[in-house]
C-alpha cells in the first residue's frame, strides 16, 4: 500500500471513529431523536392544519334594508359558494354591532331601492364593509367579493337576454397550486425551518458538549486532526437531517397531498448542501461559545428567526422592506426554499435551481471554513 | 538524542503573558523508567505535560518526545505517546467498550486489530466485566483503569499521566500503581504527576517542580539522602508533647513535630541515636517511651526542598 493510500485509511479510520461515536451518543439519548425526528411531524401537522391562510365560511353580516326578490338573491349568491356564512343580522344596527365585535369579518348593506333600481337598468348599489384589521383576510373578502357580484351580473345580463361578451376578457389561470392550498405553499418552508433549527442546534450542542466535558483537550492531544473532528461530527447528523428531510416531503405528501414533480434527487441535492451550511452554521457557534448554554442560545436564535422570517416561508421576499430583503440574501433557507418550491411544485430541473444550490454553496463553504480556522485558533 | 532516551527536554519554558508557569526545565527520561513529576497546584507540572505532549508550544527551550521535537513536529510526537488528561474525559454515555473501541480509532486503529486490542486491555485493566456497562454508572476507581486503557490501547512508548489518582481512595490507588508498574515492565515509559507523595514512592527517578522551576531531580533514595541526612526516628509514648518542646531547644534537633500519636524528629546523627532520645524525652516527662529509627520520606523531602534551598537547580543524577 502506498503511503498516501495509508494516510488516506487512516483518516477515513478516524472520521469513523468519530462519526460512529456520535451515532452512540444520539442512539443513547433519545431526546435527540425525538428533537429531529418527532418534533417536525407535529409542528408539519400543526402548521399545516392549524395556520391556514385559505378562507372559508367567512362570517357575514347581511342587513338588507330593501326587502326585495333582488336584494335576497345577491345575499343569497354571497353565502352559497360557501366562502361567506350569515352571521346573523337583519336590521342596519344589529348588523353593525355584529360587525364591531368582529364577530362579522364583513359587513354586506343592501340599501333601500336597490331592487327598484336593478330594474330601472340602472346600477344598482350595494355596500361591503370589510375589517381592514387583517389585511391578508380583507384581501382576500374583497376578492371573492368581486369575483360573486361579477357572477350576478353576468347572470342577469343573461337572463335578461342582453348577453354581449365583454371586451376584454382575463382568464385566470392559477399553476402549480390551482386551490391555492396553505400546506403545499408551507410544507417547503418547514421542511427548510426544521432541518436549520435541528441541524445548528445539535451540532452546537455536540461539540460545545467536548468542550465542557474535557474531552475536546483529549482529542486535540491524540493524532485526530481538526477536519477529521469537524467531518465525524458533521456526516452523522448530515445523515439525521436528509432522513428529516424526506420524513417531512413524506408527511407533506400524505397528509396534505404536497405533490412531487420533479426529481428527488435534486430535492436531496438542495437539501445536503442546505444542511451543510446549517451545520457549519452550528460548528462556528459552539467553537466561539464553548458552553452547552450560550450554544443552545445562539442556536436556535440564529437558526430559527432567519429561516422563518426571511426566507420567504410566510412572508414573501419582495414584500419586505429593502433591508431586510437584502439580509434575506445571506440567508440559506430563502434559497432552499425556493429551490424546494420550484422542484416539488412545478417539476423544474436543475437549469430553475442553480443559482438556489450556488448560493447554497457559498454559505457552506465560508461557514465551514470560518468555523475550521476559528477551532483550529483556539488550540493554544 | 541518545536513543536510550524516551523524553528529553532542555531549557523548556512556558510564559503566559507575564507569568512563567515552567521556567527553564531540563531533564531527561530513559526508555521503560516511571518518571514522577511532583509538585503543588500550580507548580507547572499540567503546563510541562501540555508542552511535552504537543499541546501547548513552548515560549522557549526545546523538547524531544519519541525521537520527535515538540515545537516543530506536534503532531509527530502526538502520534506515539498515549495521554491520560487531569480532567476526567471519558464519554459517560457510552459503555466501556465503546470508549475504548472510540480511543483506539482515534489512533488509527480499526478492524480486527481494534476488537483485539479492545478485549486485550479489558482484561489487562481488569474491566472485563464491566465491558458493557455504560462508564457513568463505574466508581472514579474503575474509570480512571479505564481511562488508563485508553491511553495505552494503541501501544503508545510513552504515556502522560496527569494527576491519574486525584480524587481516588487509596485502595484504587494501589491497584492503578500496580497497572503503572505492568506497563513499564512490559517497557512502555511513563511519564506521571501526582500531588500524593506516598505514590511517588513507586517512581523511579522523581522531579519535583515550585513554581515552575525545576528543584530536585533524583531516585527517590537519593533524594532523601541528598535533602534529608538528618537521622529520623519516630518516638511514642505518653506526655511526649511536653518532652518534645524541651528537646527542640537541644543542639542536633532539627525537629520534632507530632505526627498522629507518635512524635517525628529529625536529628544530627552525629549527636543524636534512639537511644539518646529516648533519655532526653524521659527527662523532659514523657512516660513509656519508645524510639525507633525510620525512613526519611518523601514528604519529609518535600518540606525540606520547599521550606529551604527552593530556588536551588539539582543537578541529574539519573
Amino acid at each position: 500500500m502506498s503511503a498516501a493510500a495509508g494516510r488516506l485509511r487512516r483518516f477515513a479510520v478516524r472520521v469513523g471513529a468519530m462519526a460512529w461515536k456520535e451515532i452512540l451518543h444520539v442512539r443513547r439519548d433519545p431526546r435527540t431523536l425525538v428533537l429531529a425526528l418527532i418534533m417536525p411531524v407535529v409542528m408539519l401537522l400543526l402548521f399545516g392544519y392549524g395556520v391556514s391562510f385559505d378562507l372559508e365560511r367567512i362570517p357575514l353580516a347581511i342587513s338588507d334594508q330593501d326587502h326585495t326578490e333582488a336584494s335576497r338573491r345577491l345575499a343569497r349568491a354571497y353565502v352559497a359558494a360557501n366562502e361567506f356564512a350569515p352571521a346573523g343580522g337583519a336590521g342596519a344596527e344589529e348588523a353593525l354591532t355584529l360587525f364591531r365585535r368582529r364577530e362579522a369579518r364583513a359587513m354586506l348593506v343592501l340599501p333601500r331601492g336597490y331592487g327598484q333600481e336593478l330594474a330601472r337598468g340602472g346600477p344598482a348599489r350595494a355596500q361591503l364593509l370589510v375589517d381592514g384589521a387583517d389585511p391578508v383576510t380583507a384581501t382576500q373578502i374583497l376578492s371573492k367579493s368581486d369575483a360573486i357580484a361579477l357572477g350576478e351580473t353576468r347572470r342577469m345580463a343573461e337572463a335578461s337576454g342582453a348577453a354581449v361578451a365583454p371586451p376584454i376578457q382575463v382568464k385566470l389561470w392559477i399553476r402549480y397550486n390551482p386551490e391555492a392550498r396553505s400546506a403545499v405553499f408551507i410544507v417547503p418552508g418547514m421542511a427548510a425551518y426544521l432541518m436549520a433549527i435541528v441541524a445548528v442546534l445539535l451540532t452546537a450542542l455536540t461539540i460545545a458538549g467536548e468542550w465542557e466535558r474535557g474531552s475536546m483537550e483529549q482529542l486535540f492531544a491524540s493524532p485526530v486532526g481538526r477536519l477529521e473532528i469537524v467531518l465525524g461530527k458533521l456526516l452523522p447528523y448530515l445523515g439525521l437531517g436528509l432522513l428529516q428531510l424526506l420524513l417531512v416531503l413524506a408527511v407533506g405528501a400524505g397528509a396534505f397531498d404536497v405533490p412531487i414533480r420533479g426529481s428527488i434527487w435534486l430535492v436531496v441535492l438542495a437539501g445536503l448542501l442546505f444542511l451543510a451550511g446549517m451545520l457549519g452554521q452550528g460548528l462556528f457557534i459552539s467553537v466561539v461559545a464553548r458552553s452547552q448554554l450560550v450554544a443552545t442560545q445562539a442556536g436556535t436564535l440564529s437558526s430559527l428567526l432567519p429561516s422563518m422570517l426571511l426566507s420567504g416561508m410566510l412572508v414573501p421576499i419582495e414584500n419586505m422592506p429593502l433591508p431586510l430583503r437584502l439580509l434575506s440574501r445571506i440567508i440559506p433557507a430563502r434559497y432552499l426554499v425556493d429551490a424546494l418550491r420550484q422542484v416539488l411544485l412545478k417539476g423544474n430541473g436543475i437549469e430553475g435551481i442553480w443559482k438556489d444550490l450556488l448560493w447554497m454553496l457559498g454559505f457552506a463553504v465560508v461557514v465551514l471554513g470560518l468555523a475550521t480556522v476559528r477551532f483550529k485558533r483556539r488550540v493554544a | 538524542m541518545s536513543s536510550s532516551l524516551a523524553i528529553e527536554a532542555r531549557g523548556l519554558t512556558r510564559r503566559f503573558g507575564n507569568f512563567t508557569a515552567v521556567d527553564g526545565v531540563t531533564f531527561h527520561v530513559g526508555k521503560g523508567e516511571i518518571f514522577g513529576y511532583l509538585g503543588a497546584n500550580g507548580a507547572g507540572k499540567s503546563t510541562t505535560i501540555r508542552m511535552l505532549i504537543g499541546l501547548l508550544a513552548p515560549s522557549g527551550g526545546e523538547a524531544q518526545v519519541a525521537g520527535h521535537d515538540v515545537g516543530r513536529d506536534p503532531e509527530g510526537v502526538k502520534g506515539s505517546i498515549g495521554y491520560m488528561s487531569q480532567k476526567f474525559s471519558l464519554y459517560l454515555d457510552l459503555p466501556v467498550r465503546e470508549n475504548l473501541r472510540f480511543f483506539g480509532g482515534a489512533y488509527g486503529l480499526w478492524g480486527a486489530e481494534l476488537s483485539r486490542r479492545a478485549d486485550e486491555v479489558l482484561e489487562l485493566t481488569g474491566l472485563a466485566e464491566f465491558r458493557d456497562a455504560p462508564t457513568g454508572s463505574l466508581p472514579g476507581g474503575i474509570r480512571q483503569r479505564l481511562a488508563l486503557g485508553s491511553a495505552v490501547l494503541h501501544r503508545p512508548p510513552i504515556v502522560f499521566l496527569d494527576e491519574p489518582t486525584a480524587g481516588v481512595d487509596p485502595v484504587a490507588r494501589r491497584g492503578f500503581w500496580r497497572l503503572i508498574r505492568d506497563l513499564a515492565d512490559a517497557g512502555t515509559t511513563v511519564f506521571v504527576t501526582t500531588h500524593y507523595l506516598d505514590e511517588a514512592e513507586y517512581c523511579h527517578r522523581i522531579g519535583l517542580m515550585a513554581d515552575g522551576r525545576l528543584v530536585a531531580l533524583d531516585t527517590p533514595e537519593a533524594l532523601k539522602r541528598t535533602w534529608v541526612p538528618d537521622r529520623v526516628l519516630v518516638a511514642r509514648g505518653r506526655n511526649l508533647d511536653q518532652a518534645a518542646a524541651a528537646l527542640r531547644a537541644e543542639p542536633g534537633v532539627r525537629a520534632a513535630e507530632p505526627f498522629g500519636a507518635a512524635l517525628h524528629l529529625r536529628v544530627d546523627p552525629a549527636r543524636w541515636d534512639a537511644v539518646a532520645v529516648g533519655a532526653a524525652l524521659a527527662r523532659g516527662g514523657a512516660v513509656a517511651v519508645a524510639v525507633e529509627e525510620s525512613e526519611p520520606s518523601l514528604e519529609d523531602v518535600f518540606l525540606a526542598v520547599a521550606g529551604g534551598a527552593g530556588t536551588e537547580i539539582q543537578g541529574e543524577a539519573g
